[in-house]
């Protein structure tokens, strides 16, 4: 497959895209802070010292930010994907942001004659190390089908869900009723120990019956231990769980278990 | 009768899994039926002489025969074991009947005729009555005898039949199971327990043929506890789930591919691909009656308040039971929680999942409201 760029070194950018060089796919890569990069240079990618140069080389660029300010930033800042962004070239954004920010990236993308995807992830850092994250796409379905056997690489199923918009809303949603049953979860643990029961026995209950999760099993221990080494921040969960409710808040969709929950 | 020694000895050790292997792989098929039911008949409840304590119950009673303890005493009597039973509603008594349960008339017999009684009711206030009301079970209870309830209650309440059973100088065991209607007919229940270990240990066989697994918490109150901090984020999680289904609903998706997202990913539970189906086609066919689960979620919360702790979480779930029941929804299953999010149209019915015939086919299962019960 042809080069593909990669902005955005992060917790799950960095993951991403050392499982493609290890799948034998050529990357250029990108991050704010530069030295995130060398680990993936050792590994065989080359650096791009800017989205727009990164662009400029590769056909087809993987975003992968935080947040819908620097998904903004990454496509219309000054040496932004934009700039460099022309026909036979796709932009394929796996943030996760709003409907609204994956439109008006779209928007962008389409008018410089480039194909456009947005295609956010379920999963995190270990499901993203293992190949076995849950894309949910949705955009231009030619650029999906182009770009699918990277996904094959990076997870364990894809779906390609219809127009713009529809991604980055299913992420939301799962990550709604992810937030809200973490809190649920916090609030059983925190009562049986209240309670005098054994956190760890709570624990095994649940893994016997109809609500184990895997979530629950990974997390479990360690919330009892107290000790909460970062797969999947707070804040990006925060932030999900405020772009949910507005979700909500436009369609009139009542939710009051999340409202309490963030 | 060697192997049955082998297995009474197996079954009374903490490490049960032995057991329990036997008994619950495969379950379904016929080979393993009745391989259990050999087994069983010819360990459960005869007299061992591997047992260093009391003789092992032979006589079991049963109090309460809805939708769990129907199930429940089907699969002790299919295991051979001697039952008695007991229902309010003597026409519930019947199929055990004539599946060879013995039968009488109030739970005083029962405790009466039986080294151990279980106890299956919906509430503090039935599991009350039955155990400490007019004609109930302590009325029968005696040294050398046994009570286990399996009801969902709150800790008070369990200790207060606790010391209405023991005060007979029988023994009591609380017993609330995790696992509904088809857990309870597969006996894949488990028990979380508390109470008089020796009556633990004597009913494990018991157990063992009702569920897949058994804990033992120590006292009176920690079974009860844990039964309610389990149910607790159970009600959460489907309401949560309710308010993921709709929203993808209102937004354009579709919510059968929003369950299939969540099948594969880290928040992928039994409840949620089970469950998930139904709800998108407003169907509720009840395993778990809502009712229950707003019970256990009142019980819940006054947990928490009684050890201070704020449930924000729980508390809106609740609330969300509580609008449920009064749409009259309290037989259900509790995924029919659902619908306290839908927004009322005049005439008092809920806008569905769009379409006419969804509307039309929720209005008949209303009307035949727990005809799965």
């Amino acid at each position: 497959m042809e080069e593909i760029g990669f902005l955005g070194m992060g917790i799950m950018g960095k993951a991403m895209s050392m499982n493609l060089l290890r799948h034998g796919f050529k990357l250029t890569v990108w991050n704010r802070t530069l030295s995130r990069c060398d680990e993936l240079v050792e590994h065989g990618a080359t650096i791009g010292e800017n989205p727009a140069a990164v662009v400029k080389k590769c056909k087809y660029t993987i975003g992968m930010l935080s947040d819908p300010a620097a998904a903004l930033s990454v496509a219309f800042d000054k040496d932004g994907v934009l700039e460099q962004m022309g026909p036979g070239k796709g932009y394929i954004d796996m943030s996760t942001v709003d409907a609204e920010t994956s439109s008006k990236i779209s928007e962008a993308i389409t008018s410089k004659g480039g194909y456009y995807l947005e295609a956010p992830v379920s999963g995190s850092k270990k499901p993203a190390e293992d190949g076995q994250l849950v894309i949910l796409a949705a955009g231009e379905k030619a650029l999906y089908e182009e770009i699918l056997p990277a996904f094959d690489v990076l997870g364990k199923k894809s779906f390609f869900l219809g127009q713009v918009g529809n991604g980055a809303k299913m992420k939301l949603v799962v990550n709604m009723i992810m937030g809200s049953m973490m809190n649920a979860f916090s609030e059983g643990l925190v009562l049986a120990d209240k309670s005098g029961l054994n956190s760890q026995t709570l624990l095994d209950v649940l893994d016997l019956g109809a609500i184990a999760n895997p979530m629950f099993k990974l997390k479990g221990p360690s919330m009892i231990q107290s000790s909460y080494s970062p797969a999947f921040p707070l804040k990006h969960q925060q932030k999900d769980m405020r772009l949910a409710l507005a979700l909500g808040d436009e369609n009139a969709v009542p939710m009051p278990v999340a409202a309490a929950a963030k | 009768m060697e192997m049955a020694k082998t297995l009474m000895v197996n079954a009374n050790c903490r490490n049960h899994l032995s057991f329990s292997a036997i008994l619950n792989s495969p379950k379904n098929t016929k080979f393993s039926f009745s391989k259990t039911m050999s087994m069983c008949s010819s360990f459960c409840p005869r007299a061992s002489s591997s047992t260093p304590k009391d003789e092992l119950p032979a006589r079991i009673g049963f109090l309460g025969l809805g939708i769990m303890g129907s199930p429940m005493a089907q699969n002790l009597i299919k295991a051979g074991c001697d039952v008695t039973v007991w229902n309010r509603t003597k026409s519930k008594c019947d199929p055990l009947i004539s599946l060879g349960a013995k039968y009488k008339s109030s739970p005083e017999e029962v405790a009466a005729s039986c080294d151990v009684t279980f106890s299956m009711l919906a509430d503090p206030e039935s599991a009350v009555e039955v155990a400490c009301g007019n004609h109930g079970a302590a009325g029968g209870m005696s040294p050398g005898k046994g009570y286990v309830d399996v009801s969902t209650v709150d800790g008070a309440t369990s200790t207060s039949i606790s010391s209405r059973i023991k005060s007979t100088g029988a023994l009591y065991l609380e017993a609330p199971v995790s696992g509904s209607k088809k857990p309870a007919e597969d006996g894949q229940l488990i028990f979380l327990t508390a109470g008089d270990k020796s009556l633990y240990e004597t009913a494990a066989p018991l157990l063992d043929i009702m569920g897949k697994s058994r804990f033992y918490l120590g006292d009176v109150g920690n079974g009860a506890a844990m039964k309610l901090v389990v149910n607790m984020i159970m009600g959460s999680m489907m309401a949560s789930f309710s308010e993921g289904l709709l929203l993808s609903e209102k937004v354009g998706l579709d919510p059968s591919t929003l369950v299939e997202v969540i099948s594969q990913g880290a928040i992928s539970s039994p409840m949620y691909s089970t469950k998930g189906p139904s709800m998108v086609q407003s169907l509720y066919p009840t395993a778990f009656p809502l009712k229950h689960q707003q019970k256990d979620l009142r019980l819940a919360l006054g947990l928490a308040e009684s050890v201070s702790q704020p449930t924000p979480i729980a508390a809106a779930a609740n609330e969300l039971y509580k609008v449920a029941k009064s749409r009259g929804l309290s037989n259900q299953d509790f995924s029919a929680v659902i619908e306290a999010l839908k927004v009322a149209r005049f005439g008092g019915q809920t806008s569905s999942f769009s379409s006419e015939t969804r509307v039309s086919r929720r209005r008949s299962v209303r009307r035949g409201a727990c005809a799965s019960a």
